[in-house]
């Protein structure tokens, strides 16, 4: 046998409610971006996409209950921190052209 | 003799992909990011000539598309073969949709003429040209991958059905799960940085 035991097993009602949440959430996204908050618009854009996607890796991917293996939990914040350099250290640059 | 069967390592190995795609598409995202910066107005007056509402159809339709892909799963945890054909299936379908909404919005453009190096968008200021050229190249590569995403549900409709996947082992219907997710998660950004630019 391959599969280790039952250690989580998300209830259905959990997965529908993040759906619920995240529907709600992009709602948001759409009724912020028709008030005219100039360059803060992305901003939060921005931080409710990550907060969106960070429900999906949690609940939807198994993140939350992936335990014991800390890799799991490290690999994704590890790949934020990377592309955040990426973009950050490039508009050290890019901003002052 | 049994073949070797690791779980945990496949697992492993299926987030390290991930890891890869995040970067492919990462790389893109730079690339806006700076473009943007630069020609913040343009991008602001091209995006408004995308469709909006398609934009966050397509957004509900993916989003709908995980909580399937997840109850697909947890169907099969419990045994359920049927209904997790039946979530595999409606996963597939809603992937299609996406795929239908993308093909009448590149439809829409190319017949007015905006397409990569067309000569209507050529005469178009540099940032218009740019935010195009973006447009194309990162919902082109996501597009591709939900094909790619249906072409595996497509397989695992197959294997549910002929019990290649079962309760004791699903961890290809988990795997693909894992990939079908990133998918939405990509879409998640690209929809208000193409779509939303206020």
């Amino acid at each position: 046998m391959n599969y280790e035991g039952k250690p989580h097993a998300v209830k259905d009602k959990t997965y529908v409610l993040v759906w619920v949440g995240l529907i709600l959430l992009t709602g948001v996204t759409v009724s912020v971006a028709g008030m005219n908050l100039g360059r803060l618009g992305i901003i939060v854009a921005l931080v409710i996409a990550a907060f969106k996607s960070g429900l999906v890796l949690s609940y939807f991917m198994h993140l939350k209950y992936e335990k014991g293996l800390l890799i799991f939990k490290l690999m994704i914040p590890g790949i934020i921190v990377i592309l955040i350099l990426f973009i950050g250290l490039t508009f050290f640059d890019v901003a002052f052209r | 003799m049994e073949p070797h069967k690791d779980y945990t390592g496949s697992k492993i190995g299926m987030w390290l992909f991930l890891l890869s795609e995040i970067l492919l598409f990462g790389g893109l995202f730079l690339l806006y990011s700076t473009y943007r910066f630069k020609f913040s107005s343009d991008f602001h007056h091209a995006a408004g000539e995308l469709d909006r509402i398609v934009g966050t159809l397509n957004t509900l339709i993916l989003l709908t598309s995980s909580l399937t892909m997840a109850l697909s799963i947890s169907s099969m945890r419990k045994g359920d073969r049927r209904l997790s054909a039946i979530f595999t299936g409606a996963t597939f379908f809603l992937g299609f949709i996406f795929l239908l909404n993308k093909y009448f919005e590149w439809a829409g453009k190319l017949h007015h003429g905006i397409y990569p190096n067309s000569p209507l968008l050529l005469e178009r200021s540099k940032g218009e040209v740019l935010f195009y050229g973006l447009y194309y190249a990162m919902t082109g590569l996501h597009g591709l991958h939900v094909l790619v995403g249906l072409g595996l549900l497509f397989f695992l409709f197959i294997f549910v059905m002929r019990k290649r996947i079962t309760e004791t082992n699903f961890v290809f219907l988990e795997n693909s799960g894992l990939y079908w997710h990133l998918v939405d998660i990509i879409w998640i950004f690209l929809f208000p940085l193409f779509y939303l630019i206020t």
